[in-house]
Order: C-alpha cells, then sequence, then structure tokens
C-alpha cells in the first residue's frame, strides 16, 4: 500500500512537473549527432562526445527535483502529510538519476552500434561524470532554494572543466577524454554526498 | 533614483553572488596562474621556433588536392563542425558532386580519377571496431587552368556538402595546407613585436580578455534571465505594470543596472591584472591604460549582448528558454572557433579569442574585424534592449502573454 | 483516546527571534477560534501543531500523541495554509488524488474520497480544470477537500476565508461547522464575524503570546459595561479617535454614531452603554491587556 502510493507520487511528480526536463535532455540526445561524429571511433575518441553529452544530460534532470516546491505555499501543504517530503525528494533523485542512465546506455548503444569502441569502462565512467554534474545541481538547487542557482553552478562548473581539465583531478568529469583508462571512483562518491548533503539541508533549512 | 536602486536590487541577488564568485575562480585558476612569468626571448641556437602560416596558393593547392583525393577514395573526411571530431561519410550522390569537382581540379575524368586510385599507395588502419584503408596521395596537382580564385571556391563547396568544419573550409586552407617553420629572426621579431609595440600589457589585456570572454558569454544570462522573471515569480507584476513610467524607460533602467553591477567585478579583476602585471613586469615599460581600456571595449559588448538576449528571451518565453538559448549560442561561440586559439576573431563571432600573450601579428591582422564585431554588438544589444521594452509593452497592456509551451494557450498544450 | 489538543508552556524561536512564548492551551473537539491582529503568532502557531516547525521546549499532543511522533501527528491532522497553492500544472482532481497518496491512502479508498470530497466542497464539475485555472474562492475549496481527504481527527485551518467574497465566506464557514462534528478544527483569523459565526472557543494572540482564552460568551461578558454609543457632530471626530477606541462609525443626516471601547463611562453629552459584540470584545482585551490599539485614530 506504502509503495503504491509512493509509486503514484513519483509518477505524478514526473508527469506534471518534470515532462519538460525529460523531454529536453531527449532532445539533447538527438540533436548530438549534427555536432558530433559518433562513428569508427576509438575509446578516447568516442569519450569526447560521451564525457560532453552525458554531464549535460545528468545536470538537466537532476537539477530540478526540488523546483515543485519552490513555491511556499505547496511546500507547506506537502511537508504537512503524512508521507515524508525528504522520500519523496530522495525517490525523484533516483528516478531522474535512472533515466539518466538510461539516457546515457542509449548514446553508449548508439555509439556502438556506430562501430565506435564504447567499452563498459568508459560507460561506467561517464555515468559518474553525469551523476556527479546532476548532483552538484541538485546541491545548489537546495542551498539557494532555486532551481536556476543549482543549474548556473553546474553549468559554471562544466565549463570550467572544460579550460582547468586535469587540473580538477579526482573531479574532472573528462577522464578518459584527458587520458585515463580507469573508472574514477570519486565521481560517484561525490554524487552521492552532493545529494546526501542536498536531501539533509532541504530537512533541516527552517 | 530608479538606476541606483536597480542595480541594488542586481547586488543583492543570489544569481549575481555566484556570478561573482565564478568569474574570481576563471580569473584565479586561469589567468592569474598563467601570467606570472612570461616566456623568455627566444635563443639563436633553438631546434624549432614553430611554424607560421602563410598564404602560398602552390602550397595550398598541393596540399588540398592530395588530402582530398585521400579522403574522397577513403570516402571518410574528418570534420570538426562544432570544435568536436567527426568523420563524415558521403552518401553516393554526395560523393558524386565531390568526384565532379575533383575532376574539375585535375583536369581529369572519372576514368582518370580511378587511374589515380589504383596508383594510390593505400594503408590499412585499425580505428575502433574496424579496419578501414587509408589512401595516400603526394603526387596530385591542380589543373593550371583552374586559378587560386576558382580552387577556392571549389573548397567552399566541398566544404558545404561535407557539413563544414572539414579541413577545406576556406578560412582554414591556409592554416591546414600552409604552414612552414619560423626563423629565428621571426621568433625574435614576433617575442619583441609583443612586448615592445604595447608593452606586456597589451598582450596581457588581450589574455585576460581571452578568459574573461569565455565566462561571459554564458554566465550573465542567469543574472539577467533571473532578474528579468524576478516580478513573475514574486508576483508583482500588476503592481508594476499599473505604474507611471513608460516601458522603454523602465527596461533601459533595467538593463543599464545590469550591465553596469554585472561590470563591477570584470573592473575588480581589471585591477588586480594591472597590479600584477605591475609586480612581475615592474621595471619594465608598461602602458598600464591598456589592461583598463582593451577588456572594458573587448568586454562590454559581451556581457551587453548576452544581457539583452537574457532579458528579450525571458521576456518573450521564460528565464528557462534564455538561458538554454545563450547557452547553445555560447557553446557554439566556443567550439566552432579555429583550431588557433589565437587571432580568431571574425565579424559576428560571439567570443573574440586569443588564448596567448604572444601573436600580436595574427591579433593585429583581424584588427578591424575585431573592432566592427565589438560595435556590432553593441548596436545588437541595443536593438534587441528595445525589442524587449516592446514586448513588455504588449504584456503590460494585456495583448501579449509570452509564448509558453504548456498550459493554456501553450503551443504544446496537451489535451485535458 | 483522548480528543483534545494540549499545549503546555510552549514556546518557538525563529533563531534567535522569539515568536511564541509559554503558549498554554487546552483545544476541545469542536470549532476554536484563534484570533489576532497580523504578526501576532496565529500561523507560526498553527504550523507548529501541523508539526510543520519545531518548538524550543515546551510540551504539546495531540489527541494524546507528542507532537515529536511527526508520521502519527501528520496522519492524524488536516492542515490548510494561509497561502494555500498546489502545482498549476495539475488537474484538480489529480491533485487531490496526489495529496491523497501523500496522505497513505490506498488507491481503491482514494478514488472513492476523491469523488466525495470534489462533490462535498462542490468542485465535481470543475474537476478536470487545472488548478491554477480555478479561481480564489475554488482553490480554498479544494484546500479544505486536502486537508479532509485522509479523514483527520484534527482541523487547522489558517485565514481560510480572506479575500473570500460574502457567498464564498458563508459557504466555507457552513463547510467548516459540519466537518468539526467530532473533529478537532482551529480557525485562525483576524475577521471576527468568522468567530462568531462559527466557533464555541476562542483565544486571543498578540505578539506571540495567548492573551485571552475561553468561551464566545466569556468574551462578551468580559466587554460587559465597556462597549458605548454616542451620537457626535462630525467635527468632533478627530478628537474623539484621538481619546477612545472607535470600533465604528456610522455617518447619519446631522450627527456621526461611534461606537466605541472604553474603560469608564465617556465623556461625551449622549453615549449610551451598549451590548458588546465580539469585535468590540476583542478590542476591549486587546486594550485591557495593554496592547497598543488602533481604533481609528489618525
Amino acid at each position: 500500500m506504502v509503495s503504491g502510493c509512493l509509486a503514484k507520487v513519483v509518477f505524478s511528480d514526473a508527469k506534471h512537473n518534470f515532462l519538460i526536463h525529460y523531454l529536453a535532455a531527449v532532445l539533447l540526445l538527438l540533436a548530438a549527432p549534427i555536432v558530433f561524429g559518433f562513428s569508427g571511433l576509438d575509446e578516447r575518441m568516442a569519450a569526447m562526445p560521451m564525457e560532453m553529452i552525458s554531464p549535460v544530460i545528468g545536470m538537466i534532470l537532476m537539477t530540478p527535483v526540488f523546483m515543485p516546491e519552490q513555491n511556499e505555499s505547496i511546500y507547506d501543504v506537502v511537508k504537512s502529510k503524512k508521507t515524508s517530503h525528504t522520500l519523496v525528494c530522495f525517490l525523484r533523485i533516483i528516478l531522474s538519476a535512472a533515466i539518466t542512465a538510461l539516457l546515457v546506455s542509449a548514446l553508449a548503444l548508439y555509439m556502438r552500434s556506430s562501430d565506435s569502441q564504447v567499452t563498459a569502462r568508459l560507460f561506467v565512467s561517464t555515468l559518474g561524470s553525469a551523476l556527479a554534474l546532476g548532483a552538484l545541481g541538485t546541491f545548489f538547487a537546495a542551498v539557494g532554494d532555486n532551481a536556476v542557482i543549482g543549474y548556473m553552478v553546474s553549468v559554471s562548473y562544466l565549463v570550467m572543466d572544460l579550460f582547468m581539465r586535469t587540473k580538477l583531478k579526482k573531479f574532472d568529469l573528462f577522464t578518459f577524454t584527458d587520458g585515463g583508462t580507469k573508472v574514477n571512483p570519486w565521481l560517484f562518491a561525490a554524487a552521492a554526498v552532493l545529494v546526501l548533503a542536498a536531501l539533509i539541508w532541504r530537512k533541516y533549512r527552517k | 533614483m530608479l538606476f541606483l536602486k536597480e542595480c541594488k536590487k542586481v547586488a543583492r541577488s543570489l544569481t549575481f553572488w555566484i556570478y561573482c564568485i565564478i568569474l574570481a575562480l576563471m580569473f584565479f585558476t586561469n589567468y592569474y596562474s598563467d601570467v606570472r612569468y612570461g616566456e623568455s626571448r627566444p635563443s639563436a641556437y633553438e631546434q624549432d621556433y614553430g611554424t607560421k602560416v602563410v598564404e602560398d596558393p602552390d602550397l595550398i593547392m598541393d596540399g588540398a588536392i592530395n588530402s582530398l583525393m585521400g579522403e574522397f577514395a577513403s570516402n571518410r573526411y574528418i570534420c570538426y563542425p562544432f570544435g568536436f571530431y567527426k568523420a563524415v561519410s558521403l552518401k553516393d550522390n554526395d560523393r558524386n558532386e565531390v568526384e565532379k569537382l575533383i575532376q574539375e581540379l585535375t583536369g581529369t575524368d572519372h576514368e582518370g580519377i580511378s587511374e589515380f586510385m589504383d596508383e594510390a599507395q593505400v594503408n590499412y588502419v585499425e580505428h575502433a571496431l574496424s579496419t578501414y584503408p587509408e589512401y595516400v596521395f603526394n603526387t596530385m596537382i591542380v589543373d593550371k587552368n583552374v586559378s587560386y580564385e576558382r580552387f577556392k571556391e571549389i573548397m567552399g563547396e566541398i566544404d558545404d556538402i561535407l557539413g563544414g568544419g572539414s579541413l577545406y573550409a576556406v578560412d582554414s586552407l591556409a592554416f591546414n595546407f600552409s604552414r612552414v617553420p619560423m626563423t629565428y629572426e621571426e621568433a625574435l621579431k614576433e617575442y619583441e613585436d609583443s612586448i615592445t609595440a604595447d608593452t606586456m600589457t597589451g598582450a596581457l589585456s588581450r589574455l585576460f580578455c581571452d578568459y574573461t570572454g569565455i565566462d561571459l558569454a554564458l554566465i550573465p544570462v542567469f543574472v539577467a534571465a533571473a532578474f528579468t522573471a524576478a516580478d513573475r515569480r514574486r508576483r508583482m507584476t500588476e503592481l508594476v505594470y499599473s505604474r507611471k513610467i513608460s516601458s522603454l524607460r523602465l527596461t533601459f533602467t533595467r538593463y543599464a543596472a545590469l550591465v553596469t553591477t554585472m561590470f563591477i567585478p570584470v573592473l575588480i579583476t581589471m585591477i588586480i591584472a594591472a597590479v600584477q602585471a605591475s609586480v612581475v613586469y615592474s621595471g619594465e615599460e608598461l602602458k598600464m591604460h591598456l589592461m583598463f581600456t582593451t577588456p572594458t571595449f573587448w568586454l562590454l559588448p559581451e556581457i551587453m549582448v548576452v544581457t539583452a538576449v537574457g532579458m528579450l528571451v525571458t521576456e518573450i518565453f521564460s528565464a528557462g528558454v534564455a538561458v538554454a538559448v545563450q547557452g547553445v549560442w555560447a557553446f557554439i561561440s566556443l567550439m566552432s572557433g579555429s583550431n588557433e586559439l589565437y587571432g580568431d576573431i571574425t565579424k559576428f563571432g560571439l567570443m573574440c579569442r586569443h588564448n596567448t600573450l604572444y601573436h600580436r601579428s595574427a591579433f593585429m591582422e583581424t584588427y578591424n574585424d575585431f573592432v566592427f564585431n565589438r560595435i556590432f554588438y553593441m548596436i545588437l544589444a541595443l536593438v534587441l534592449v528595445c525589442a524587449a521594452a516592446f514586448i513588455y509593452n504588449l504584456k503590460r497592456g494585456g495583448r501579449f502573454n509570452g509564448i509558453r509551451l504548456f498550459g493554456k494557450g501553450g503551443i504544446l498544450r496537451r489535451k485535458a | 483516546m483522548d480528543n483534545k489538543i494540549v499545549i503546555r508552556k510552549m514556546n518557538k524561536f525563529y533563531g534567535s527571534k522569539q515568536a511564541l512564548f509559554d503558549i498554554d492551551l487546552t483545544i476541545e473537539q469542536g470549532m476554536f477560534g484563534l484570533l489576532g491582529r497580523n504578526g501576532a503568532g496565529k500561523t507560526t502557531l498553527m504550523k507548529t501543531l501541523a508539526a510543520i516547525h519545531k518548538k524550543k521546549n515546551g510540551k504539546i499532543s495531540v489527541c494524546g500523541i507528542p507532537i515529536e511522533k511527526e508520521s502519527e501527528i501528520r496522519a492524524m491532522t488536516g492542515y490548510l495554509p494561509q497561502d494555500f497553492s498546489m502545482y498549476p500544472n495539475m488537474k484538480t482532481d489529480e491533485a487531490l488524488d496526489y495529496l491523497g497518496a501523500l496522505s497513505g491512502i490506498p488507491k481503491a479508498e482514494r478514488k472513492k474520497r476523491v469523488d466525495s470530497l470534489l462533490r462535498k466542497v462542490n468542485l465535481n464539475e470543475h474537476r478536470h480544470k487545472k488548478v491554477k485555472e480555478l479561481s480564489g474562492g475554488m482553490k480554498r475549496r479544494l484546500g479544505i477537500a486536502q486537508a479532509l481527504i485522509h479523514d483527520p481527527k484534527v482541523l487547522i485551518v489558517d485565514e481560510p476565508t480572506a479575500g473570500l467574497d460574502p457567498e464564498e465566506r458563508i459557504r466555507f464557514r457552513n463547510l467548516l461547522c459540519e466537518v468539526a462534528e467530532n473533529r478537532i478544527v482551529i480557525l485562525s483569523t483576524h475577521i471576527v464575524a468568522d468567530i462568531e459565526a462559527s466557533c464555541e472557543q476562542v483565544a486571543i494572540m498578540d505578539s506571540g503570546k495567548i492573551l485571552w482564552n475561553g468561551t464566545v460568551q466569556q468574551l462578551l461578558d468580559n466587554a460587559r459595561g465597556h462597549i458605548y454609543t454616542a451620537n457626535v457632530e462630525k467635527q468632533f471626530l478627530p478628537q474623539i479617535k484621538k481619546e477612545y477606541i472607535v470600533t465604528g462609525i456610522l455617518p447619519q443626516n446631522e450627527f456621526t454614531t461611534v461606537r466605541l471601547v472604553s474603560d469608564a463611562e465617556p465623556d461625551l453629552p449622549n453615549a449610551v452603554m451598549t451590548e458588546p459584540d465580539l469585535e468590540g470584545a476583542y478590542m476591549y482585551c486587546l486594550h485591557s491587556s495593554g496592547c497598543e490599539v488602533k481604533g481609528g485614530e489618525e
């Protein structure tokens, strides 16, 4: 019964509050072949489009999870209900992360079918980049109580990383493009920490 | 005074403070750390002084025709339409188009082309999950009857067929096929030119503008969009609409407040850069005014146009759409620049790139384009703000409610 | 089980600023009015009872359950905030269904309740409209419906009739009275007429403190002997406003009838003691508690 209610809440949210973000992420994916070549790329070359597109997808999907309750009046109503609002937000984040993973997988499969060397380690590493940047947006959206702040910080981090690259060391989103060959667990850890911090901030913000 | 009140509003917004932090981070992590130590004067005993681009028609035509034949034969053209690698393979009708153009360039027919391909050296290249034949041509020449002008036209057509960003783009021909090694004397002249003609401060100001310009192509739109959308968010639109002030005056006042306030942190970084220059290069002749005049003329139009786009698109659509539109424009501008990150200045490019302390001559070659570009964007910005004021006035009179994707009256409205 | 809310020496802070001071209240079943001016602390108290805000110290129990057990409290409390809003793109029935799901009601039961509540609050024919297309009164009705969807023991409504037209206000009050059977309904308002029409018990708040607590009749009795009417010439009005708390002004042909609150008989030629109304009783309560009262003075 509880899971049925939660499922209803999460999917209702997805339909009414986040549909436009899902569409934007899908549109980005469909427009990617205009900018990037996907065929006949070795692992390092394949990393370029993957590590460029995937973090943006993560950012688009994960940053707006608190947006529906930016209106204080709506926040009061949902907070007064039995189901913990923090739990609802957590499930939204899980759903966004899952859709991010789905879209990144679709990209990887498409590239593989176009004769590109998208290895399992590249795929996993790219997923880490996507979740890390998405979680950064989530965290700052929570702290600033505004999705615009979340987008601003995560876009700026992406641009800064484009120029600083290996200077960001463990938090460089372009691991394989910059010559790495191993999955970077720090990005996954950062994603987890930022999401947790965002949820804790939201829970205790008043 | 309304202008000062609006400036205070901007200065108090969270988006503005994040803008300041991002600007500061970029400044200190890129520019500030890069310019502590300038390059040293070239020595007469070095092996390599780099290369320079020369517009040598013979060199260009020789290099281009051999490269083109090789890619045509493999049907694999390396392109960078948006700065990212893309290997293009043409379909039959496009391939035939390209063949016709090669026939004109070489003065041969279809059989002649086939003969050339049969005689070519073939290497089998392992690439990703497959192997493809790579044809190598070294001895092809362009027919004497084809003038250099006609040659460039044909190259442009081929580049269009390939979708742009190929080796045959007219603007890139010299860079791709006509680079020659620099001599010691040339390298020395380049170095002295950079530090004497307009002193190190000229070079530093260009580098400063390059780095800062990257941020300013995107980040101001967040501040502008959030500020423009604030009335609606705080349910104050009717309160403001019903005031006496004209839409034009209100829009321009807010615009001026946004641009002025967002320029202040840029000015502060200019001051820090100037102080740094005076310390690092103390004892040398410096034209300190260049640390202020060049960045102002370089960067102010960029802030102006990005802010104007933010305001206009937010009025018509929403803050989210404004950010997305500017994001796409900034991305295209950043990635579709030339391979050389200096002297990369065109008449209509949003970002003017010069990511080096040297190659002043490359910058001076594009100086007219640079001046045109900045003035163009200043004027464009003012035109866009007028449009924003017009839209605001329509909304104020209830004649226009903005364009929404969803919801009542939305373009993509779902049926109830 | 206890069917009352007990608050003992409760204090609430926003950072270092104290918002509620030593609140002591017992709220029984039925309609309970919380009256006070803007900034008195009514909304803060309501939010604390709805377990949206945390108290600093003191004890609160709702039907025997301590307020610290947030999930249980929210399961039996329905809350309608002052500025009710819902996700604008959801349809009315979808919004109610969503909030029902948040209240943990299973699907089949939810469907029945959504249908019956929409009929009860007269929104059935608007069920397919989006929330942003509803008028203010309709939104408020949706608000009460969502507060009732899980059949709560306690209903907390914060200024529900502010901004509604007279017809909507009456309809709303009647609805609240209906649902107050077998429930505790706490109604906070600064509109005295709402209290008068529906509440048995009332508490008056000001500056975060409870000034008075008892029945409406007791409040009226408290003010007996302190409410007067007088016919005065228009030219003396400004002076009268300065000297007394004026709660009503009715211009007549030659004179103006004023209604005023005074500790003792006012020094006016034809002042007559009058049966107190709730508004006057409220003003007298504020005045006698030492609050600065501005009843019409310029």
